[in-house]
C-alpha cells in the first residue's frame, strides 16, 4: 500500500492506494495517530485506489474516528469502490462513517460549501 | 481439483497468497463479488492465526483449496493453541471499539465454517462457499 498526504486549507487529505490489510494497516495507523496528535480536526481519506480492506483496516479507521470525534473533529471517507464499501456495510460501519462518492464531494462537505 | 499451499506465519505473505486464491476462484467460476468474499474470509482466518502465532514466522500454516462441482472448500491448518472460532459470539454492530470483526467477517462471508476437532497439536478450520 502507498500513502500520500497533503494539507488543503484546514483539511488533511490522505490518499491511499493498494490493499489495506493486517500487514499494511500499521502504516496508516501510525500516520493517523501522528496527524491526530497535531490536533488536526478535519481528515479526508481518499480510498478510490484501495481495492481491498480487511478487519485490520476497518479497526484502524474506527480507532481514528473515535479519537477525532472525541475532539469534535471529523474524519470523512471518499471514493470507496464497491468491494471496499461492502466490507464497511457488512460491519454496519456505513451507519457511523461519513462517506462520499468522490474526494471533491468530501472536500466540499468538509469545507461547508 | 485440489491445490495445497504451505505459508509462513508472516503478514508480508498475505497479499501474494490472496493473488493465488483469486486465480483459483476465477478458475472455479466465481465472479468478482463472490471471490472477494472468499478471499476476505480466508485472509481473516490467516490473519487471526498469524496474530496469535507464538512460534514466529516458522510456525507454518497449511491451506488446501478444493474445487467441487457445487462448491469450493478451503481447509486451513495451523500449529497454534486450540481455538474454535465458531464458538465466538457475534460483535455488536456497528462496533463501538476497534477490533473483534475478523471472526464475524469469516462467518458472514462463507456459507459454512466448520471447526474440525482432532487430538493433535493445532487447529483445522474448513470454509465452504457454494457456487
Amino acid at each position: 500500500m502507498k500513502i500520500n498526504h497533503k494539507q488543503k486549507d484546514d483539511i488533511r487529505v490522505i490518499e491511499l492506494s493498494g490493499e489495506l490489510d493486517f500487514h499494511s494497516s500499521p502504516l496508516l495507523r501510525d500516520l493517523l495517530q501522528k496527524i491526530l496528535s497535531e490536533k488536526v480536526s478535519k481528515i479526508l481519506v481518499d480510498l478510490k485506489k484501495i481495492s481491498y480492506i480487511d478487519s485490520s483496516g476497518l479497526a484502524t479507521f474506527i480507532e481514528a474516528f473515535q479519537k477525532i470525534k472525541h475532539g469534535n473533529g471529523r474524519l470523512v471517507l471518499a471514493g470507496l469502490v464497491p468491494q471496499v464499501r461492502s466490507v464497511f456495510e457488512i460491519a454496519k460501519l456505513d451507519h457511523i462513517f461519513e462517506m462520499h462518492a468522490s474526494d471533491e464531494e468530501a472536500l466540499k462537505a468538509l469545507s461547508g460549501i | 481439483m485440489k491445490q495445497s499451499f504451505q505459508l509462513l506465519s508472516d503478514p508480508a505473505g498475505l497479499a501474494g497468497f490472496r493473488g493465488h486464491l483469486r486465480e483459483l476462484l476465477a478458475k472455479a467460476g466465481f465472479d468478482e463479488k463472490k471471490s472477494g468474499e472468499v478471499v476476505l474470509a480466508v485472509d481473516e482466518t490467516l490473519t487471526n492465526i498469524i496474530r496469535h502465532s507464538r512460534g514466529g514466522k516458522q510456525d507454518g500454516i497449511g491451506v488446501e483449496f478444493s474445487d467441487f462441482p457445487d462448491r469450493i472448500e478451503v481447509l486451513i491448518r495451523d500449529q497454534g493453541e486450540k481455538f474454535d472460532p465458531t464458538t465466538v459470539p457475534p460483535p455488536g454492530l456497528p462496533p463501538d471499539k476497534p477490533g473483534g470483526l475478523g471472526i464475524y467477517l469469516m462467518k458472514t462471508l462463507v456459507d459454512r465454517m466448520e471447526y474440525i476437532p482432532f487430538s493433535g497439536r493445532g487447529n483445522r478450520l474448513r470454509l465452504t462457499k457454494l457456487k
